[in-house]
């Protein structure tokens, strides 16, 4: 019975083993062959177009695709490709096509590091976008450290992140400045609030971006009456929103992202008539189409403003409208704004381009498009402006340009 | 903090364990007939959601279609499930037909995640709601609409269970099946009818749901379901009143709970109450044991 | 002809040794990773089988213990600077003592009730991982878990750290396959056999029950505890119950009672979600379809012990050609086990 046993688990560990080996080799043979065939590919399609170009960059892209962000992750997808395709109509990148690959995190660090870990060993990487969460981002920045590999994410606003090595950018606005703008201007100034209540969600980027709100709070005065957190996967918040309605607010600052609609509607549901200020969502569509009338009034501080209407940026909207059936974000904005920040920093590079050069190149980028000015500060993060938007009958109102104080 | 606050607290946690009810009474109902314990149960009440939301969205919004049209669509996803899942392992150990469920369960997710998207469906003003206040309590009338559904369905189902002779040939399967043959109960076919029946309430349930979130996405069923698995091992599993009073005070103890401490700690309250019900009464509140669980 | 099979199985030995030891000279970096979360996820798909496995005991919330291991391991290297050789054995203490507060009140419970408790406990050591903020770092998890040192080489990287997931597997398979043989293993397989039987010939189930769980908290214990320094980063979304479904669906797919059981599985599991990554959203949809096929192909697991309960002894129905070579339950081998438990 023991070496029969025995003699399984051998000949099992040799499958394994051998499998593992064949996968390698497999896997060693694949990159160049695809490499081979990619290349001929765009070679021919430069013949055919006339083009000299016929050298590719490969950007990784991570996105959660599924799960609890999957809404924004798609959108990841559906932005870069729109941007990879521009760059490539107007002929690429100093003679250089962009070529996106893009695999599933589900906002899951595991995940997340595994594909990343993945892109480092692929040589054909050359900088990878991504994440969405700032959790992920942080976990995979060691990553990219050791594989020299530049990871820019579009909407990592943790200020904790883009501070953790060189390679590290994000080109969200950052939190330490957003969050103390939002309390002092937005609650302060602008509605006139001497007393509020927050809520937000319980993770890495909740916590970070409800102490510097807190810390904005303290300064201007505001009375602080409710501060209360709640789990990723809550849906009913009810007793939450009881809590806070029971101190008397009449002014509550949500920060968080997929569950603000969730949260209005059950607010109004409540009964509790105050008005509601939300840091983290932008200005999105879904909130207009999932409360209706509830929206009204709420306010979001928002560092761009899509929509079909407004010439710069109706065309991005009616491209990824066509791509992923539903309105941009700002996230997919930013994600739009990582490859055309690549691909500037890309123009910079003479000669060979590396992993290496490209991490340099981004220090000194600046790219003014749909998102606003971009250039990155010594930490690898971008100092945004906000936009002051409201929802005045069932659609958004620019009430505040940028630099209200 | 007064006593005001308290209530509509408790009036909240009531609120939210009937939605937990509603969930585990099919949950009850299918492991009280076909015998084994399913994990697809947060799916098919997703589905159910989504089917009434197109409902709607063609057929306008009237609640009544938007119920049926859910509740027989589910009850056909019942019959596949039924198929899939459990038709073959009748026999078998109950963590074979599990297992098959949690495959199941992430089957109908990521189908819904890919067919449907992962962005939020609007379901707005299906029902108009209208608040009524009670003295210090708020109750609005979806509120009402959903504590009257579990009400109901809990008088029908003892009823049917326990007093009609159809019902008891459904009991009759999962408690003895070699007996209910010999009388003969064709016993893949009552098995099948009971899964329906545990899918098409879950389906009439995420309609409800739907309404009262005025939304719809495809992970909404993932927690939700967690939490009325919990409540029916509550009620022992099989019991269907008692399932829905486990979902009530579930939902009672978590915004108990939440009125003294932060939502953060939402989980723990709920598995902590299971964890110490189970050491008191390793069966749950009903006092029958059942077969095979 | 002894000697050529002498031969064959030495070479079978020492070739798959030698194998498994250069493999990481032998294949690209980023496979060394796929195989070194294969090594990890086997020790813990390994403890899952040696609970729900050997025992019969239904533990759906493994993810705990991994858990409590992981974040141990994480606190001593982190917070008091205990070199992560010392660590490693109070981690997987830690998460043993885990095991057997769990294993007291489920002493009294059967099936989805011991089901659903493990899975309450699971979700609540987790809650407790993400709320417990000054001393695990709640959300924000705990960073920069150095990879040790090993007489001076630096571990860090799917290469190198690849040998510890190695040398704790084999450790691993060495111990079960002991404890498995002895009078303990009989013990346990006794009960999920028959505990009736097995508690009239004499056989104390309570504290066979509770070893057995702190077994297999032990070792799971120990896996996390190798997560922790090889990931660098934890935080409590690697522990949600989610992940341990994943878990008991490798235990499951590659059959529970046997040793070779949750290797293949793991194997099969992580293979085809690796292999399937390049379809994107359809990954899952695969790996659903799979599990479904697998229980329906072999409800027993690919190399499950065929013999046992957990075979399901009826499985096979109505007219099916392939369940029909499935081994039947016979009460000889039962009985046999008992009475060697006692003897």
């Amino acid at each position: 019975m023991k070496s029969k046993t025995g003699k399984k688990l051998l000949s099992l560990l040799a499958i394994t083993g051998l499998s593992v080996t064949l996968l390698g080799a497999c896997a060693s043979d694949v990159p160049p062959a695809a490499n081979i065939d990619t290349k001929s590919a765009t070679e021919d399609a430069a013949e055919t177009t006339g083009t000299e170009s016929s050298k590719v960059i490969k950007f990784g892209v991570i996105a959660p695709l599924t799960g609890a962000h999957a809404e924004y992750g798609q959108g990841f997808d559906a932005a870069t490709q729109i941007a990879a395709e521009e760059i490539n109509a107007a002929g690429g990148v100093n003679g250089y096509t962009i070529e996106l690959e893009c695999q599933d995190s589900a906002a899951d660090a595991k995940t997340s590091s595994d594909i990343f870990t993945r892109y480092g060993e692929d040589d054909s990487i050359m900088a990878v976008i991504g994440d969405f969460t700032s959790s992920c981002c942080k976990a995979n920045a060691p990553l990219a450290d050791e594989y020299g590999l530049v990871q820019i994410s579009p909407t990592a606003s943790d200020p904790s992140y883009a501070s953790m090595n060189d390679y590290c950018y994000t080109v969200m606005y950052n939190q330490s400045t957003a969050a103390p703008w939002t309390a002092e201007s937005v609650v302060g100034h602008y509605l006139g609030k001497t007393a509020c209540a927050v809520m937000y969600l319980n993770t890495d980027w909740g916590i970070t971006t409800n102490d510097y709100l807190l810390q904005g709070i303290d300064k201007a005065g505001i009375k602080l009456l409710g501060d209360e957190s709640y789990s990723e996967n809550e849906t009913d918040f009810s007793s939450v929103i009881e809590k806070l309605k029971a101190t008397g607010a009449d002014c509550l600052v949500i920060l968080d992202q997929g569950n603000v609609p969730t949260i209005i509607n059950q607010v109004r549901a409540a009964d509790w008539d105050c008005q509601i200020v939300s840091l983290g969502p932008g200005a999105s569509d879904q909130i207009l189409e999932l409360c209706g009338e509830n929206a009204n009034g709420l306010v979001i501080p928002c560092p761009s403003y899509i929509t079909e209407d407004n010439p710069t940026t109706s065309d991005f909207y009616k491209k990824f409208f066509e791509k992923n059936k539903c309105a941009p974000t700002d996230h997919a904005l930013c994600a739009y704004t990582c490859v055309q920040v690549l691909a500037k920093a890309l123009e910079s590079i003479d000669g060979e381009i590396t992993r290496e050069k490209i991490k340099d190149a981004l220090k000194d980028v600046q790219y003014d498009g749909m998102a606003g000015h971009t250039q990155f500060n010594e930490d690898g993060g971008v100092n945004r402006d906000l936009l002051i938007i409201q929802v005045v009958d069932g659609t958004y109102v620019i009430q505040k340009e940028y630099g209200y104080k | 903090m007064t006593s005001a606050y308290f209530i509509s607290q408790l009036m909240n946690g009531l609120c939210l364990g009937a939605i937990y009810a509603l969930i585990a009474l099919g949950v009850a109902v299918i492991i009280g007939i076909v015998g084994f314990a399913t994990f697809t149960q947060g799916e098919v009440v997703m589905m159910g959601a989504y089917i009434s939301f197109y409902v709607f969205l063609y057929g306008g919004n009237h609640v009544i279609p938007g119920i049926l049209g859910s509740f027989i669509a589910t009850w056909v996803l019942g019959m596949i499930i039924y198929k899939i899942c459990y038709a073959r392992f009748l026999d078998a150990p109950e963590h074979i037909s599990l297992i098959c469920t949690i495959g199941f369960s992430m089957l109908l997710k990521n189908i819904a995640l890919i067919f449907f998207g992962a962005d939020k469906k609007p379901m707005l003003n299906v029902i108009k709601s209208i608040n009524y206040h009670f003295g210090p309590i708020t109750v609005s009338n979806v509120q009402l609409l959903i504590l009257g559904t579990v009400l109901i369905l809990v008088l029908i189902l003892s009823f049917v269970f326990t007093k009609t002779d159809w019902g008891i040939r459904l009991k009759a399967v999962s408690q003895n099946r070699e007996a209910a043959a010999l009388i003969g109960i064709d016993v893949e076919k009552t098995a099948m009818i009971g899964n329906s029946i545990g899918c098409a309430l879950a389906g009439a349930a995420g309609t409800l749901i739907g309404i009262y979130y005025q939304s719809c996405y495809p992970t909404m069923g993932a927690t939700l379901s967690m939490k009325a698995f919990t409540s029916a091992t509550l009620g022992g599993l099989t019991s269907v009143p008692f399932a829905a009073l486990g979902g009530i005070l579930i939902g009672i103890i978590e915004n108990i709970g939440i009125a003294f401490s932060s939502a953060s700690f939402r989980d723990m309250f709920s598995f902590g109450f299971l964890i110490l019900m189970l050491i008191f009464k390793p069966t749950g509140f009903a006092r029958k044991r059942s077969v095979r669980a | 002809m002894m000697e050529i099979n002498m031969i064959k199985k030495y070479l079978l030995k020492y070739g798959t040794a030698m194998l498994l030891f250069l493999l990481p000279l032998i294949v690209s970096k980023s496979i060394m990773t796929v195989v070194c979360s294969i090594a990890g996820y086997f020790i813990i798909a390994g403890a899952l089988n040696s609970i729900n496995g050997y025992s019969g005991q239904m533990c759906f919330g493994i993810a705990g213990f991994y858990c409590v291991g992981a974040y141990t391991m994480a606190i001593l290297m982190n917070t008091f600077h205990i070199s992560f050789w010392i660590a490693l054995l109070p981690s997987g203490i830690m998460a043993a003592f885990a095991g057997m507060l769990v294993a007291l009140p489920t002493l009294k419970l059967r099936g989805m009730f011991m089901a659903m408790l493990t899975i309450g406990f699971s979700e609540v050591m987790r809650m407790i991982c993400l709320n417990w903020t000054s001393v695990t770092g709640g959300t924000m998890g705990i960073k920069g878990i150095k990879a040790p040192l090993f007489f001076g080489i630096k571990t860090s990287g799917a290469s190198r750290y690849y040998y510890i997931y190695l040398v704790t597997a084999l450790l691993f398979i060495f111990c079960t396959n002991r404890v498995i043989h002895s009078r303990i293993g009989r013990a346990w397989m006794a009960i999920r056999e028959d505990d009736m039987a097995a508690r009239s010939l004499g056989v104390s189930i309570n504290l066979y029950k509770i070893l057995n769980f702190m077994y297999g908290a032990f070792w799971a214990g120990i896996a996390g505890a190798l997560l922790a320094p090889y990931k660098t980063y934890i935080d409590s979304s690697y522990f949600t119950l989610d992940e341990g479904f994943n878990i008991l669906s490798m235990v499951i797919i590659g059959g529970q009672g046997t040793l070779a059981g949750p290797m293949v599985g793991v194997v099969i599991y992580q293979l085809l979600v690796e292999g399937l990554r390049f379809t994107g959203v359809w990954r899952y949809i695969g790996c659903a379809v799979l599990i479904i096929a697998m229980m329906w192909l072999r409800p027993q697991g690919m190399v499950g012990d065929s013999d046992s309960v957990l075979a399901g002894n009826k499985t096979v129905r109505t007219g099916s050609n392939l369940l029909s070579n499935l081994h039947w339950k016979t009460p000889g081998p039962i009985r046999k086990l008992i009475i060697s438990v006692l003897y």
